[in-house]
């Protein structure tokens, strides 16, 4: 059976960069409704042990707010050949500028999970302070059910 | 020749935390120089005011992702020896593994992804990935070895939750302790590969020396990290462990509202490894002096740079050591041991520790109910700052005839030379307005 991995990333102490562990905690609360071989990891701020992280999976789902000039709440989902093509213009990660960086690492090591999906969301402020801004607060269980249907296409 | 430049490093990259280097020459005269610290205070002493004695460990391990292990155990040893609680005998091998997990975490870190792409001439780990692949792979199985160590041990790779009072929740199997066993042996062939590719681009060190103090634990019997007696290349040793502030004295500058500096018998001190290495390289692993001898290294080393090679000794020393104390495990078996039954009482408490950036205190009184009702904390990069800023001037005269940018390259360097954990030196200040 093939190892799942949805890894949330992000800092809950910069408002809407928190957004992939406020998602990944709502996943975690209702984890009985996905299959067992998906785990579900607060991966924090990243940073090299996300490398390391990454190594343990077939397929993984990356929840991170993704700066993509889309309007506050929008979600994207991208593959790692999309992000590849676009570069950084596309991914701009707040809390980790050398993320591509760390998947050709991975990639150079021969460990990048088979699948890789990053379910990226818009975010409208990432300055110091707990909570995530009005704008996504009110989409958040629009985004989670979308997050949700995410999943279930993933491992279908 | 008379010059009038500026260096204006606001926050040095490479380094954990927010610190500048402020430097402004004219008509060739250094009219100012500084190492400023420019970090928030944490608070972390007073939030444990109040707290109980068994919660100490776990709040003061999120003063450092790095060095979360090292504050744990400076933290149970503090609350334990309040409270006199004595450990087992596998519970003191044990920790001794975690605190070699971190040292080789936190160092393999700081020397390949951090002060490499100095030596290779590039601005961060990520460029040498398509130039220099095998070394970058090599450094990562390295840090994965080491994190999966601290997870082994600790329970966690960061932030500790197996380090209990009197000994540990969880004891890692023989299996387990046999298969890491196995992979530090295998680590061994890396850092010599490691040891040989730094050695490589070596030159590219700063040859630059200046007498300072060095101030580490020492032991009789090992090369002191989880245990030991407060040394000094100065002074010697001060066995009164509970009268540390009469080596490590605390002090306040205005370049660095935040942040306690410290210094003992001169204007300043180092702490880390090359502290350690200079006051205690005879306990090293054969294996680790081999590596110090390739360097050229031997105590007393007074170049700062120098650190990061003592770093790398230490690596392989942590590599050897750990695989000593799990023959001693297995060969006596692993017992499933409860942690040690701990009885409230009033008192106060010191617990002292090498970790990866140097020596760390922890104090904490405790009233009769077991809540701490006072706390400090003498964290490693608190005790470099003044050396840093010492370091620098001394430094610059040496090479304010140098294009800027490579003055503010090397200073950059130096800095990182000390692997500074900013955040963690950052205290509140306390004010009295008259």
């Amino acid at each position: 059976m093939k190892k799942i991995g949805i890894i949330g990333i992000g800092n809950l102490l910069r408002k809407d960069d928190g957004v992939g562990i406020v998602l990944l905690e709502r996943l975690q609360k209702q984890k009985k409704k996905f299959p067992k071989n998906i785990e579900f990891i607060d991966g924090g701020t990243g940073g090299m042990n996300l490398l390391h992280l990454l190594a343990q999976f077939d397929t993984v789902l990356l929840i991170d707010a993704v700066d993509f000039k889309g309007r506050p709440g929008d979600a994207r989902v991208f593959s790692l050949k999309d992000i590849q093509s676009q570069k950084k213009s596309v991914m701009m990660s707040t809390h980790d500028p050398d993320f591509l960086n760390l998947l050709r690492l991975s990639q150079e090591l021969k460990e990048i999970p088979e699948i890789l999906v990053i379910f990226g969301v818009q975010p409208r402020d990432v300055s110091h302070g707990m909570g995530l801004s009005k704008e996504i607060e009110t989409v958040l269980d629009d985004l989670y059910l979308k997050l949700q249907k995410e999943i279930q296409d993933f491992v279908k | 020749m008379s010059k009038d430049f500026s260096v204006h490093v606001e926050h040095v990259t490479r380094v954990e935390g927010h610190g500048n280097i402020i430097l402004d020459v004219k008509n060739g005269k250094i009219e100012k120089l500084e190492w400023r610290v420019v970090e928030a205070p944490r608070f972390f002493e007073a939030m444990l005011r109040g707290q109980q004695y068994n919660e100490l460990r776990s709040i003061t391990s999120r003063i450092c992702g790095i060095c979360s292990i090292g504050h744990s155990l400076a933290s149970l040893k503090a609350t334990e020896d309040a409270l006199e609680v004595k450990i087992s005998e596998q519970t003191a091998m044990l920790r001794r593994l975690a605190i070699h997990a971190e040292n080789m975490q936190s160092h393999i870190l700081h020397i390949g992804y951090l002060v490499a792409p100095d030596l290779f001439g590039v601005g961060s780990v990520f460029p040498l990935i398509g130039t220099h692949t095998d070394t970058v792979l090599k450094i990562v199985k390295l840090h994965r070895l080491a994190n999966e160590m601290s997870d082994l041990i600790c329970g966690r790779t960061i932030h500790p939750i197996r380090l209990v009072i009197g000994g540990f929740s969880l004891v890692p199997t023989e299996k387990q302790l046999v298969k890491l066993k196995s992979q530090l042996e295998e680590a061994r062939t890396l850092t010599t590969d490691i040891a040989t590719i730094i050695h490589s681009v070596a030159d590219s060190l700063p040859d630059f020396t200046r007498e300072t103090e060095y101030i580490a634990l020492s032991s009789d019997d090992e090369y002191a990290l989880y245990d030991g007696v407060i040394n000094s290349t100065d002074t010697g040793k001060h066995p009164a462990y509970r009268n540390y502030q009469a080596v490590m004295k605390e002090f306040l500058v205005p370049q660095s509202s935040t942040a306690k500096y410290a210094k003992h018998a001169r204007e300043s001190y180092m702490v880390g490894a090359l502290a350690r290495f200079n006051l205690n390289s005879d306990h090293l692993h054969p294996a680790a002096k081999e590596v110090a001898n390739m360097f050229g290294l031997k105590p007393i080393n007074y170049n700062p740079f120098m650190n990061t090679i003592a770093q790398l000794v230490e690596f392989s020393h942590s590599i050897e050591d750990s695989l000593y104390w799990i023959d001693l495990l297995l060969e006596r078996g692993v017992r499933e041991e409860k942690p040690v039954k701990v009885k409230v009482k009033a008192g106060r408490g010191v617990g002292i520790a090498e970790v990866p950036r140097g020596i760390l205190v922890h104090d904490y009184t405790l009233n009769s109910k077991g809540y701490c009702t006072k706390a400090n904390c003498i964290i490693p990069t608190n005790q470099n700052h003044a050396n840093i800023q010492l370091d620098m001037e001394k430094l610059v005269p040496e090479i304010l005839e140098r294009p800027e940018k490579e003055i503010e390259l090397t200073l950059e360097m130096l800095v990182r030379a000390y692997d500074p954990c900013i955040s963690c030196s950052t205290h509140y200040l306390d004010v009295t307005f008259v």
